[in-house]
């Protein structure tokens, strides 16, 4: 019999003191930094989407149609206001480049931008919402010259930044272009009015028949106020020479006078035949308003359909109601003609595309002479400012040089203002010019976008504490198609504004166009990709195989707690909650200051594989290299 | 738009050793997190039991067990057995293999298990090879994919896992995957709340075996629900078949250009590929047909 | 201590003890299996079937349905799989038992070693049986020898009451070291011969051996993971930790069967000497073959030859001290085995060579490969051998012997 030697007690019954064991675990993996693995980092950033690229104003287009989207009209049409006052004018009148380069094309066509902003400015007017209470006084007055589109803008933005505004008209009435070159069938009255009345409200003064006559009125403005912004528009309308003498003297009007006319109720007498000389929308509003009025219309554009300065509803709009369109052609001579009116000699032409920008060099097509008959010949070419009052007050930066003459070749770009094309600031210290007076660019938006920057250029001019030149974002730095994850957009069709039937149209200056319904509006929101603008979808989060994008704010930039982390009963596990150093946490850049609850990258475990960024819907997110 | 509603529980932790952007690490996160801290888990050697963490370290909040690569089933049945006799009849059981471990070497343990309607959540994380060792091929691998033991393309299909479990009779199988998050949580939900043999095969990209971006693993898995290749169905007892997502008319190159494993195939091998899918969607789409009617007896 | 590794024993051992409450059944070796399972309480017996193991299983299904035996009978596919459930069962916190044989142990070789390497203390009967190729059904201890490395603590028996006891014993061992244990026995001679054994009640034996419950399991209140990846270290230091706990067993071994013999009245040591004083010679031997061996050994003596017994209960681990001290003093040893290692010879017969190597006065060792097959070895041809063994010069290797 043998004693057997007691060996020393270990294993799992009462594992080795001090050491780790081999077969069950003690903790959890949060404890490796896995982040050093990564060669990118995700951003989380907010970018500029193609329509606020796109946007003459200025307008974070999505942001607002996120609203829509959660059925918060009224904050929408705040958020739209911060730019921009006219949402019901430009509803129904703006040529929306927004649309031009909109993603949701990728799944089936752009967002109705324009439709959205037109419902938002009508569900604004209706329910009498006014616009934000100016900000504290700053004690300093600005004149605004001109109570156009930029003017108004201007004033509105200064207002709002705590100026004392007054505003001089030339005219009888605010409102410039909007009042008196655009139809009614396409801008009502009633709704220039109301969004001008609404403007008015923040306390901006008004002096009416109060053109700036002579060099010695802007000076004594000058004396008068802190700032003067000039913004008298562009009155005169081009003049084509070459059809104005001979057989076309006296039945050559120019398209501005003839929209005049027409809203003075005199226009019938001018003959049966119209010819409408131009491409643009001023054109078509003429044709339109002719055919409205009865006259037989023909339209010729220099320009083929495609490359019409006209919106291509516009064009088809007009096709529908009767104006015949000769495009690419021009009237090269007006002979009488057998029967009493004219014979427009015309030519088929094409554009020299070796031409310098801003000048159409029209080249005749050989053997595409034909010839029109009319009574009347309308010319919508484009105007110039009426630069003569300043009298030199500019130096060299104005000139009266706007003749043009299609028969011996130069469409010469009209001579503006010289503005600064930042600032808007003139030659002389203090005056600032925007909107048609200073610019070829000649879009409602345009000017209310004008506007808005020369205030905040003025209020930087005039020391604000807070205001700064809008930075206008470019469209290559916008997310583009192939950064947007169409997956997650199902297809939808895009909702379209009722037109009105051409037989109907033609009965009345109505509004041949109708706003959206509700429904109509929240699915045409609902269609909108926030291209940049982050809706916390959360599929950065969803999507990260190592829980790295985490998105409580508490635990950015600190000490946190290990996601996850759970009460372990188990012997030498970490305690329940043990500290884990978040080694950097990246906040989302550029987000609005109230974009609620955002999304942060956990340095430590990041791999940077990229999937947050490519499973973004919006392209919101981006991945950096990280420099080694 | 679409986002997803997920209900998340955390149990899936960070700091675990997947390759940047793994498909599997994905469906593991989606797959512990339904299933909840109230479970027990079995992993077979395979990159799970890698993302599961190096001793004595746990990326899963739950009790896992390690086995061998042909018994997940058979343990995980173990384990169900042994809480049933303590009493624990609400602890879940889940046991997480690789498309090698169950298609192939585990097959046996799973039919075992699926007969005896083991009281478990079998989920096959398939990323159709043997990736862990250097993608060799499995029986998921699918016709004409390379692998490191067909460099010339695999010249068989793919094995019809799906089917055969649903052969079986048990109360639920499902096909799942990354790209649709949501139907994966889902269908895991209600694998959970359900008792006896659960399976559900979650076609998990790996982007080295496939030679797929390391973004590109979420694509890549949708592509192959939306071109038809992988269709999301479930069976139950089965008989009763309901089809989530089938093809929305993406011809299948779509999905096999993203992946590197594909891209010796010709113009007639991709029509050959496309003409299997094709086949394969009808006879899906006839089956869960046929099997949905009521059988009259006269 | 008091315990010993060697039983003080007179022929024939102590298992026609009744207590107040055992009952006394008419067994096959098999079925005595079964009963001890029962006693043991085992809650989930996961098992797959193969001759001669199948009574076993047919038995503890007949007590189940009878409403003795409450345990879920998990009727595996497969042994491999039988083997993955046991360890999982067994690391959930519950007892496990199973029963194999042959080809069987064989296809459960691989979880063997994740049984042992979890900790897991799962008690397993092996009934032994020739391995293939060819077919064969014979008695033969082969299987389970070639499991020897496996990590599993393994005891040979002689008889349905020592396999029945030993299984009962098995688990309060394992449960204390945290190893798994198997409990081996012969086919046929075993396996199916049919032998008046004692049934303790269920009283004494839940007094001998508490519920199983581990203080590291498989519980989501716990929150432990097993068999994560380990660096070299860590599994130079898993492995020593198991070798330490086979250490142990020697000692808690001895304390078991002790413990047992006081409650139950039956105890058998890890090794026992049957006829040993003033030996010329000693027949060495393991399982059925001892029964036998006492059959000879009592001839010879009656014949005037001073030739002993040396039983070995336990060999894994190898009871080397006790088998030095049992041998001290003795000229001659001759081992009768029933296993083949190809290369290598009778496995008890190298076991032991190595174990008296370095031993002052080592005797020397005969190694006979009786019964390999499931050749019948008779009494007489066991004295035959015997007398052979006195007188030849002994050789290194195992020599054949029919």
């Amino acid at each position: 019999m043998s004693e057997v030697t007691r060996k020393p007690t270990t294993g799992p019954a009462a594992a080795s003191p001090g050491e780790v064991p081999t077969i069950w675990t003690t903790g959890w993996t949060d404890v490796f930094n896995t982040g050093t693995w990564r060669a990118a980092t995700p951003i989380h950033e907010w970018r500029p989407s193609p329509c606020h690229a796109d946007c003459p104003i200025g307008n974070t287009i999505p942001g607002w149609i996120a609203d829509i989207r959660e059925g918060a009209y009224q904050e929408a049409w705040l958020s739209l206001v911060e730019t921009n006052p006219f949402p019901s004018v430009t509803g129904r009148v703006c040529h929306h480049p927004c649309e031009g380069h909109c993603n949701r094309e990728v799944i089936e066509a752009v967002v109705g931008i324009n439709g959205l902003e037109h419902f938002l400015g009508d569900r604004a007017l209706e329910e009498g919402w006014a616009l934000p209470a100016p900000a504290e006084s700053q004690g300093k007055r600005v004149a605004v010259v001109g109570g156009g589109p930029a003017g108004l803008s201007c004033a509105y933005h200064l207002r709002r930044l705590g100026y004392e505004v007054t505003i001089y008209e030339a005219r009888e009435e605010l409102g410039g272009l909007l009042r008196y070159g655009i139809p009614e069938y396409r801008l009502a009255a009633g709704v220039v009015d109301a969004e001008i009345a609404r403007l008015l409200d923040m306390g901006i003064e008004v002096r009416l028949n109060a053109g700036l006559a002579d060099r010695a009125a802007l000076e004594s403005l000058e004396a008068e106020y802190d700032a003067v912004f000039l913004a008298v528009g562009a009155q005169q309308a081009k003049i084509l020479r070459h059809l104005e003498g001979g057989a076309g003297a006296g039945r050559v009007l120019d398209g501005l006078e003839y929209l005049r006319r027409c809203t003075e109720g005199v226009a019938r007498d001018l003959g049966e035949r119209m010819t409408v000389i131009g491409g643009g929308s001023a054109a078509m509003d003429v044709a339109r308003s002719a055919r409205r009025l009865g006259h037989q219309v023909s339209v010729v554009a220099l320009e083929s359909r495609g490359a019409m300065p006209a919106q291509p509803e516009e064009i088809e709009q007009a096709l529908e109601e009767g104006v015949a369109l000769f495009d690419g052609a021009m009237v090269a001579a007006v002979e009488a003609g057998a029967d009493g009116g004219l014979t427009l000699k015309c030519v088929k032409v094409t554009l020299d595309l070796g031409a310098p920008a801003g000048e159409l060099r029209p080249v005749p097509v050989e053997g595409g002479e034909f010839a029109l008959a009319a009574d009347v010949i309308v010319t919508a070419i484009g105007q110039d400012p009426d630069l003569a009052p300043f009298n030199g007050a500019f130096g060299d930066g104005s000139s009266d040089g706007s003749s043009v003459d299609g028969a011996t070749g130069g469409f010469v770009e009209c001579a503006v203002l010289v503005a600064d094309p930042v600032t808007l600031a003139t030659t002389r210290a203090g005056v600032f010019a925007g909107g048609d007076v200073a610019s070829t660019n000649r879009f409602v938006s345009e000017a209310i976008g004008a506007g808005r920057r020369a205030a905040y250029s003025i209020a930087e001019y005039l020391s604000h504490p807070d205001a700064c030149i809008p930075e206008r974002p470019k469209l290559e730095d916008s997310v583009n198609r192939t950064e947007v994850n169409s997956f997650y957009f199902e297809f939808s069709e895009r909702r379209e504004r009722v037109v009105a039937p051409a037989a109907e149209r033609l009965q009345a200056f109505a509004e041949t166009i109708s706003v959206y319904s509700t429904e109509d509006a929240n699915a045409e929101a609902g269609r909108c990709m926030s291209c940049g603008f982050c809706v916390q979808c959360d599929n950065c989060f969803v999507f990260c195989p190592d829980m790295a994008v985490q998105k409580d704010p508490s635990a950015a930039g600190a000490e946190g707690v290990a996601p996850g982390a759970s009460e372990c009963a188990s012997e030498g596990a970490p305690p329940a909650g043990a500290a884990v150093r978040v080694v950097a946490a990246v906040p989302c850049v550029g987000a609005p200051a109230d974009s609620g609850p955002f999304y942060f990258v956990l340095d430590q475990y990041c791999k940077g594989c990229g999937l947050c960024v490519t499973e973004c819907p919006r392209g919101a997110v981006r991945l950096e290299q990280v420099n080694l | 738009m679409h986002t997803y509603e997920l209900d998340e529980q955390t149990v899936f932790n960070s700091g675990h050793n997947a390759c940047p952007g793994c498909g599997e690490a994905l469906a593991v996160r989606y797959v512990l997190n339904t299933m909840g801290p109230n479970t027990i888990g079995v992993v077979p050697p395979s990159c799970i039991a890698i993302i599961c963490g190096p001793q004595p370290y746990s990326s899963m909040r739950i009790p896992v067990y390690q086995t061998t690569l042909e018994a997940s089933a058979a343990s995980a049945a173990g384990i169900s057995r042994a809480l049933k006799r303590q009493g624990k009849h609400d602890v879940n059981v889940l046991a997480m293999a690789g498309d090698g471990g169950t298609y192939d070497i585990g097959f046996q343990a799973l039919s075992g298990a699926a007969e005896r309607n083991e009281d478990m959540v079998y989920v096959c994380l398939d990323n159709e090879g043997y990736m862990n060792t250097g993608a060799q091929k499995s029986s998921s691998t699918p016709y004409l994919a390379v692998t490191s033991s067909t460099p010339g393309g695999k010249p068989s299909d793919k094995k019809d896992i799906t089917e055969i479990m649903a052969a079986h009779r048990i109360p639920y199988v499902a096909t799942a995957t990354v790209g649709y998050p949501d139907d994966l949580a889902r269908k895991v939900a209600k694998a959970r709340d359900m008792e006896g043999m659960r399976f559900i095969v979650v076609l998990t990209p790996c982007l080295d075996g496939w030679g797929v971006a390391d973004d590109g693993a979420v694509r890549v898995s949708r592509l192959a629900v939306d071109t038809g290749f992988f269709p999301l169905y479930e069976v139950e007892d089965g008989e009763r078949y309901t089809i989530n997502h089938g093809p929305k008319g993406i011809p299948v190159e779509r999905y096999l250009e993203q992946q590197k494993r594909y891209r010796h195939l010709d113009a007639d091998q991709i029509k050959e590929i496309q003409t299997g899918v094709d086949h394969r969607w009808s006879l899906l789409q006839a089956r869960a047909e046929s099997m949905a009617r009521p059988v009259v007896c006269d | 201590m008091s315990a010993t590794a060697t039983a003080p024993r007179s022929s024939p051992p102590a298992n026609e003890v009744q207590l107040a409450g055992d009952m006394r059944l008419l067994l096959s070796g098999n079925h005595a299996v079964s009963y001890g399972a029962m006693r043991a309480r085992p809650q989930v017996v996961p098992i797959y079937p193969i001759t001669p193991q199948t009574p076993i299983a047919e038995k503890i299904s007949d007590l189940q349905l009878a409403g003795d035996f409450d345990v879920d009978l998990m009727t595996a596919e497969s042994e491999h799989s039988a083997m993955s459930a046991c360890i999982t069962a067994s690391l959930t916190g519950v007892r496990v038992f199973t029963a194999t044989a042959s080809q069987g142990l064989f296809l459960m070789h691989e979880m063997l070693h994740y049984a042992s390497g979890a900790r897991a203390p799962i008690v397993m009967v092996n009934v032994n049986r020739t391995i293939g190729s060819p077919w064969g059904f014979w008695p033969d201890q082969t299987d389970s020898l070639a499991q020897r490395d496996t990590g599993w603590i393994q005891y040979y028996t002689e008889n349905g009451q020592e396999s029945l006891d030993t299984v009962i014993q098995a688990f309060k061992v394992a449960e204390e070291v945290l190893l798994p244990a198997m409990v081996v026995h012969e086919a046929f001679y075993v396996s199916h011969a049919l032998e008046p054994v004692t049934v303790p009640s269920q009283e004494r034996v839940d007094a001998y051996l508490p519920p199983f419950d581990p203080v590291h399991k498989l519980d989501t209140e716990i929150g432990e993971s097993w068999g994560n990846v380990v660096n070299q270290d860590m599994f130079y230091r898993h492995r020593k930790d198991l070798g330490t706990a086979m250490n142990q067993v020697l000692e808690v071994s001895v304390r078991a069967d002790a413990e047992y013999a006081d409650m139950m009245g039956r105890g058998y040591g890890i090794l026992e000497k049957y006829r040993t004083e003033d030996a010329d010679m000693l027949i060495v031997a393991f399982g059925a073959m001892v029964g036998t061996a006492r059959v000879a050994v009592d001839m010879l003596r009656a014949a005037g030859k001073a030739v002993g017994l040396l039983k070995i209960k336990l060999f894994r681990p190898f009871p080397v001290e006790a088998v030095r001290a049992a041998v001290a003093g003795v000229p001659r040893l001759v081992v009768m085995e029933r296993n083949f290692s190809p290369g290598g010879g009778g496995v008890l017969h190298q076991e032991l060579k190595a174990a008296l190597y370095g031993m002052p006065d080592p005797p020397a060792v005969h190694g006979y490969l009786a019964g390999v097959g499931g050749v019948n070895v008779s009494p007489k041809k066991m004295v035959e051998l015997a007398e052979k063994a006195l007188t030849d010069e002994p050789v290194p290797d195992s020599v054949w012997q029919r």
